[in-house]
């Protein structure tokens, strides 16, 4: 009885193990296929309202996971064909669903500004976070900083980084370049000490383009 | 003191039942799984780690709270243990009153341990304790109460699939109740207006008791909802259990 069962246990286990990797093998050969698949799912997300809808409660964590696609959306793009189309979308549902979530918003407008070239779509986004939080001085200091190095905007730029240096919490380099920017607007001083706080203080692919600016601009 | 007694022995039951060690084995690789996640969230790692910790820890203690309660009642007329019970002089609204208060407190001491275990893995990874997660804990087990109390409810005249069903369909609509009054109040003609008003303020509002989006940004829950929380978590759990008392008391039992 019991060599019975021991032969049907091995038997049962091995027939698993055969059918798991015949699984894997057959989505081995349709890669490139479930990758595109993979991507058309996010165009399909529904709007964040909608998502919010059915989160039943769970709106921060399923803001979380669309945050973690977003970046891993992103991280694709950025070793293939550095297109980000879907990029402002998957952003919009993550804040729709966390509007406290302040990140999405600094990166969403960053890449739109920086790898999309469309700096108005990301001071959109940066001045719905500044709606939903208006005591967070990273986002007004980031609006400021878009207008300086995107929009070549500096009086709005100055008014920006004095509005943060205003905010409690700010950190002390703010009241700083609010200083530069009211004296020294248009100086390429003044976009090299920008892009060297983003290399100081950005997550790592924000630092990968500043690297590249840092570069542009002749920087040491 | 005999309710006491009927809880003490619900979570003698509950804690015996394999279900509990599942849940808890994957409670615990849930914090696991969101701690290998963090690095890949660009510096949010810590606000990813609360926000599924407390996802995930309130999930599975409304799961098991709806499962275990689902053949609660049905396992003691199955095995005829609820005859013995009877026969002593114990009222069956006290039989239904002790397994609510054994289910809750299962329950609630999971969720609580969970909490435990996820203020420490972001304390030791972040360096900063979350204690905003304790306000949030707290008014989960008062939504958990009145889970716990839908689903002894149903258990006291259906069967359990059925209970199992209620339970979750209640979950489900009580986080939809406030839009459920908004779209009921907005265009509806006033015959459909009154029935969902009267609908929406008999369905629990679970929404009271969802800190959660709070405790991940740092924020505690203000005393005054607190104290909202408990008086409003308390009547209506309070309205259930009268309910299912009265129902269960007027039950054939064969």
């Amino acid at each position: 009885m019991t060599a019975r069962i021991d032969r049907g246990l091995v038997l049962g286990l091995l027939l698993t193990g055969l059918f798991l990797a015949g699984a894997a093998g057959l989505e081995g050969t349709q890669r490139a296929r479930l990758q595109r698949i993979h991507e058309e799912e996010l165009l399909y997300y529904p709007s964040g309202v909608a998502v919010r809808q059915a989160a039943l409660g769970y709106e921060t964590a399923a803001a979380d996971l669309t945050w973690l696609r977003g970046i891993q959306y992103y991280g694709e793009h950025r070793l293939t064909d550095q297109k980000y189309v879907l990029i402002g979308h998957v952003m919009d549902i993550v804040t729709e669903l966390d509007p406290a979530f302040t990140q999405p918003y600094v990166f969403g407008a960053f890449v739109m500004a920086q790898e999309l070239h469309e700096p108005q779509r990301g001071l959109d986004l940066l001045t719905r976070g500044m709606r939903a939080n208006p005591t967070d001085w990273r986002l007004a200091f980031e609006v400021g900083f878009l207008h300086y190095v995107s929009r070549h905007d500096y009086a709005s730029a100055a008014r920006y980084f004095t509005w943060a240096s205003r905010l409690p919490g700010h950190e002390d380099y703010v009241p700083r370049f609010a200083a530069f920017a009211n004296g020294r607007a248009g100086n390429t001083g003044m976009a090299i000490l920008l892009w060297k706080q983003v290399l100081a203080t950005g997550n790592e692919y924000m630092q990968d383009v500043a690297k590249r600016e840092l570069n542009r601009l002749g920087a040491p | 003191m005999r309710i006491l007694a009927i809880a003490r022995n619900t979570v003698r039951e509950a804690v015996r039942e394999r279900l509990m060690l599942v849940l808890g084995l994957f409670g615990f690789a849930l914090l696991l799984g969101s701690q290998a996640l963090s690095p890949l969230a660009l510096g949010e790692g810590r606000k990813v780690v609360i926000d599924f910790g407390l996802a995930g820890s309130m999930l599975l203690a409304t799961l098991l709270s709806v499962f275990l309660g689902a053949r609660l009642l049905q396992k003691e007329l199955e095995r005829k243990t609820l005859d013995s019970i009877l026969a002593k002089p114990v009222r069956r609204e006290e039989f239904v009153l002790g397994k609510f208060f054994g289910l809750w407190f299962t329950t609630a001491v999971l969720l609580a341990a969970e909490a435990l275990i996820l203020a420490s893995v972001v304390t030791v990874a972040y360096g900063r304790t979350p204690w905003t997660i304790a306000g949030a804990t707290a008014l989960s087990v008062i939504e958990l109460g009145i889970v716990t109390a839908v689903v002894v409810l149903f258990s006291s005249f259906t069967t359990p699939a059925l209970t199992a069903f209620f339970g979750i369909a209640a979950v489900v609509v009580g986080h939809f109740a406030e839009d459920l009054h908004y779209f009921a109040t907005h265009g509806a003609p006033l015959l459909v207006r009154a029935m969902t008003e009267a609908v929406y303020w008999a369905l629990p509002h679970l929404s009271v008791f969802n800190a959660r989006g709070l405790a991940v940004h740092d924020i505690a829950v203000e005393p005054e909802r607190m104290l909202f929380a408990i008086g409003y978590g308390g009547l209506y759990i309070a309205a259930l259990m009268i309910f299912a008392g009265t129902i269960f008391r007027r039950r054939e039992l064969k």
